[in-house]
């Protein structure tokens, strides 16, 4: 919230686009964590495959609403933000395109999950697909570099330099830190109820209610 | 760094023209967090209420 109330209120206007830039402050979080949440959802995927770890499958199965959620804010945000600065809300562009490969990947993960009745088998084929999909978080990444795309390139980086002014730039940073822990306390939450109900049966679960 | 952008309300409303774009977006993106956690608390209270009747009828 401060994030975005000094992003929103304070942050001068931008010579370029004028305020419809503002829109940065949720959209470049929202994609950060649309592709780190897979990331994520990859690592778990390993460990379920190589180790067979159960809590692994459990936390893919929560962070998969999530990952949906905040690439369909990404997405939308992008699109409402290309009416007054690109002239369109949609593009059929590399960067675009690919994300929405990766919010189509979020809601397959969870549509193959729920498709199977033996939850093992199931969990075993959505690891599967996860680690299928980890391709596409480098595609999208480097789009704006591979491709002449309508999407701009980046332009903060974690090694590199930095083309946006500390006046903007710090509330985006602090808009990034703010929805991260937002979507960490949404993940526990998430993950509490469903490994509640996949241990239901078990004389522990009773000791969490 | 920490001067207000704008001068009165209607002007942050409005936004230059791109208020209905921004808000908009800020609007719609905070209700869908707003919900997922809605949706996570009330799973959580389900599950814990399966959880009881199950082991209160065994």
């Amino acid at each position: 919230m401060l994030g975005w109330t000094w992003g929103l209120l304070f942050a001068p206007q931008d010579a370029v686009q004028g305020n419809s830039y503002r829109i940065i402050f949720l959209h470049v979080p929202s994609v950060i964590f649309a592709e780190l949440v897979y990331f994520f959802m990859a690592v778990c995927a390993l460990m379920h495959l190589v180790w067979r770890v159960k809590l692994a499958a459990y936390l893919i199965k929560s962070a998969a609403p999530i990952g949906a959620m905040i690439t369909f804010i990404g997405l939308f945000s992008g699109s409402i933000w290309g009416i007054p600065t690109w002239g369109t809300w949609w593009q059929w562009d590399a960067r675009i395109t690919s994300t929405l490969i990766l919010f189509i990947m979020y809601l397959g993960i969870l549509t193959l999950h729920g498709s199977f009745s033996n939850l093992e088998k199931a969990d075993r084929l959505m690891s599967i697909l996860v680690i299928i999909g980890v391709v596409n978080i480098p595609i999208i990444k480097k789009s704006v570099d591979w491709w002449s795309t309508l999407h701009q390139p980046a332009s903060i980086s974690v090694s590199g330099s930095t083309s946006i002014d500390p006046s903007m730039l710090y509330p985006l940073f602090i808009s990034v830190i703010g929805l991260g822990f937002t979507l960490i306390s949404l993940g526990i939450l998430s993950s509490r109820s469903y490994i509640l109900s996949r241990e239901k049966n078990k004389k522990w679960a009773l000791k969490h209610v | 760094m920490f001067n207000l952008a704008f001068k009165n309300f209607n002007e942050i409303l409005d936004m230059g023209g791109h208020g209905i774009y921004v808000w908009s977006v800020y609007f719609i993106g905070i209700s869908i967090i707003f919900i997922s956690f809605l949706i996570a608390k009330k799973r959580i209270k389900e599950v814990q209420k399966k959880i009881i009747l199950k082991n209160a009828s065994s």
